[in-house]
């Protein structure tokens, strides 16, 4: 079922593409609206297995890429419709159609284990996967904006200063990206903590006894969250905006995603649902 | 009918002539006025511009109505002919729609691809058409003229890109604040490029324009012109802290602004981004200082490069445009040509109609007994039998590709129909019917 996203994001991928090189307004249109029938279809999808499995499909590594290719989706699509800019298209939903490779070869949902039946899974997962969109739309961002900063202190206007928006926008979408991101992430982490207080200590599975700050998964994800903490500070007090707080969000979101693939499917010990 | 062009422009006169024949001198609906007496022109429109004055006009005798028109222009501005003939060009058929269309894209325009011509030429049409001058040819005309003009520069980057330095400092600008809404200039010297930069900027809404200059007065003289406000010299990296955009013009042997200043300034800054323009010559920022984290730093060179790169860019996409203009001016031939065709079709509509309505006439004592049903019927299917008999050779008349051939078409149509004298009976519009003497002025209106 997962193919028919991955269909549609691989369709708006190219039209992006051919709207970024020629500046193609039908192209463009084309991209928009191919994205638009992608998330929905994916949304249908994972409402679909939620139905079929009786709870959020996000359990194991694969649902949740899954979840959050279709989280990026929206992002993307909200960010595009605000600032009425396509130009951004072309950098993320490749990597939408890349990630979603994944849970359309799968193309399974991984079974709850009993120690995940509780209210707090949900809001976990959920908040932690928006977090991971916000931030990987505020990398995509970071690095258009490293781009266009290049060119301009180069003073070599081409490509990219023909093609993307000014600095400025580029600055304001990733600092909200990233406080919106930094604030699912908490929210995850501390419900991820209560929960886990609340349940190791009577819990025999050997995933909820592993579950400590040592575990890799979590150890990176909190080396995440102080970043982009740092990240929020720097630019509110020692005025860290524009091309450090691109680098620094861009850091961010590759620590995070080799957190969320490799380190999800093969290091970790505590949380390998899939 | 023929489409005639008459006129002279930055490509064939020189600026004191095209000074003498600038229509826009007494008023475009005055000449227009004036032209409308011409015999033989059935449709007008002027085109008046600071680089060109053409006219456009639909007649009866090419040869004859351009002589007139030449002579017209003449004696309209009082210049010998002798003088204005050399400079003027004239254009027909599909080179005078080829010249609209080139001249709407801004591909016939001193700086390749400018915008300000689109609307110049969309005005010319809108008086024409106001004052009753235009017709179904030149409306169409100039309607086709908007479209070739928008579709060349949304499909080529012909139109893309700065070619002034005041403006290639302005898209800096944007392309690093995104608005220049509520952002501070600060101007150091005050020289002519520094004014001029500033009056553009102040079309952009800037919360204040400050101009420093060692002479108390002169900043003060051109704060007024700007409607700025003057700042003491001594006050220059104070004022660094707060502009977003600074123009130095000052002329000044050693840089008033050096690496250090603008360390200092964007300690305190907080790494908000500083664009500066230095148009000095020598240079009045230090160059090392573009190597500041969040300091634009471009001097008169830069933005001269950036300019050169913009036109040599629009340049090399003059060749897309020049095909798209060709495919447009042989869409708007073959629709021209179409109209020509326009007295036949009707003539032979008409006599098909005719025989159609004498011969249910005369089998309407037969067709009296039937059923109102069965009449409709009959009714439908000669009107039906008619249509289809008409379509083949309508279609073949319209699409003939050149004047010879719809000519013959029309002839061996009007013998082998016994068509009525088309001209007694066309009720077509006056792009195609035989021409009204003149166009009438518009006080007869």
């Amino acid at each position: 079922m997962n193919i028919l996203p991955l269909v549609l994001y691989v369709v708006a991928s190219g039209a992006y593409a051919v709207y970024f090189a020629r500046r193609n307004e039908a192209a463009g249109r084309i991209a928009t609206v191919t994205l638009v029938l992608g998330a929905l279809t994916h949304t249908f999808v994972i409402g679909m297995q939620t139905m079929q499995v009786g709870h959020i499909p996000f359990v194991g590594t694969t649902g949740a890429i899954s979840a959050f290719v279709c989280l990026l989706a929206l992002a993307y699509l909200y960010t595009e419709m605000m600032t009425d800019e396509r130009a951004m298209g072309v950098f993320i939903v490749p990597l939408m159609a890349i990630l979603q490779i994944i849970p359309a070869v799968t193309n399974s949902v991984a079974e709850r284990p009993a120690v995940l039946d509780s209210p707090w899974f949900a809001i976990h997962v959920s908040a932690l996967l928006s977090a991971y969109a916000s931030f990987a739309l505020a990398c995509v961002v970071g690095i258009t904006y490293v781009l266009l900063f290049k060119e301009l202190k180069a003073k070599h206007l081409g490509f990219f200063y023909a093609r993307l928006p000014s600095l400025q926008v580029l600055d304001v979408m990733n600092s909200r990206a990233v406080a919106v991101g930094w604030l699912f992430l908490t929210l995850g982490l501390v419900v991820g903590a209560v929960w886990l207080v609340q349940i190791q200590p009577g819990s025999a599975d050997p995933r909820v006894q592993a579950m400590s700050l040592l575990d890799p998964k979590i150890f990176v994800v909190l080396l995440c969250w102080v970043v982009y903490s740092f990240a929020l500070y720097a630019r509110r007090s020692i005025g860290w905006s524009g091309r450090r707080a691109a680098l620094l969000s861009a850091i961010g979101f590759t620590i995070l995603l080799l957190n969320f693939v490799p380190l999800g499917y093969f290091v970790t010990q505590s949380h390998n649902f899939y | 009918m023929n489409l005639i062009l008459l006129g002279a422009s930055h490509h064939s006169a020189p600026v004191e002539l095209r000074e003498r024949i600038d229509f826009s001198r007494r008023g475009v609906p005055d000449a227009l006025s004036v032209l409308g007496e011409v015999p033989g022109i059935t449709e007008l429109a002027v085109l008046s511009t600071c680089n060109r004055s053409d006219i456009y006009a639909i007649c009866e005798d090419a040869a004859r109505q351009r002589e007139a028109l030449v002579a017209f222009m003449s004696s309209y501005h009082d210049v010998a002919e002798s003088e204005l003939a050399p400079h003027l060009y004239g254009r027909q058929g599909n080179d005078a729609v080829r010249h609209l269309f080139r001249t709407s894209a801004g591909l016939d325009s001193l700086v390749v691809g400018e915008p300000q011509i689109l609307g110049q030429v969309k005005d010319a049409f809108t008086i024409a058409s106001q004052g009753g001058f235009t017709g179904a040819l030149l409306n169409r005309l100039s309607q086709r003229s908007f479209a070739v003009g928008k579709r060349v520069r949304s499909e080529t980057g012909i139109g893309e890109g700065a070619v002034s330095v005041a403006f290639a400092a302005i898209s800096l600008a944007r392309k690093i604040f995104g608005s220049l809404k509520g952002r501070r200039a600060l101007l150091i010297g005050a020289g002519e490029m520094a004014e001029l930069t500033a009056t553009h900027l102040r079309s952009h809404e800037l919360h204040q324009i400050y101009v420093a200059s060692r002479t108390a007065a002169r900043a003060a003289v051109l704060a007024a012109k700007v409607d700025g406000r003057p700042v003491p010299w001594e006050d220059i990296t104070e004022q660094l802290m707060s502009a977003d955009i600074v123009i130095t013009a000052t002329g000044s042997a050693s840089p008033i602004v050096t690496r250090r200043h603008l360390d200092t300034a964007m300690r305190s800054r907080r790494d908000r981004p500083l664009f500066i323009m230095d148009i000095g010559v020598p240079r009045d920022v230090e160059p090392s200082s573009g190597e500041v984290e969040q300091v634009f730093l471009y001097n008169i060179d830069d933005l001269r490069t950036i300019v050169r790169e913009n036109l040599t860019r629009r340049q090399s996409q003059v060749d897309r445009a020049e095909l798209l203009v060709e495919e447009e001016v042989d869409r708007f031939m073959v629709w021209l040509r179409s109209r020509a065709a326009v007295p036949t079709v009707v003539a032979l509509r008409r006599q098909f109609e005719t025989i159609r309505q004498s011969e249910l006439a005369r089998l309407e004592p037969k067709l009296a007994s039937l059923p109102p049903a069965s009449r409709e019927r009959v009714e439908e299917v000669t009107r039906l039998l008619v249509e289809k008999l008409l379509l083949a050779p309508t279609e073949q008349l319209k699409s003939a590709t050149d004047q010879e051939t719809v000519a013959v078409y029309a002839d061996a149509l009007n013998r082998l129909f016994r068509l009525p004298d088309e001209s007694g009976n066309s009720d077509s519009d006056a792009a195609t019917a035989p021409a009204r003497p003149t166009v009438p002025s518009p006080r007869t209106r």
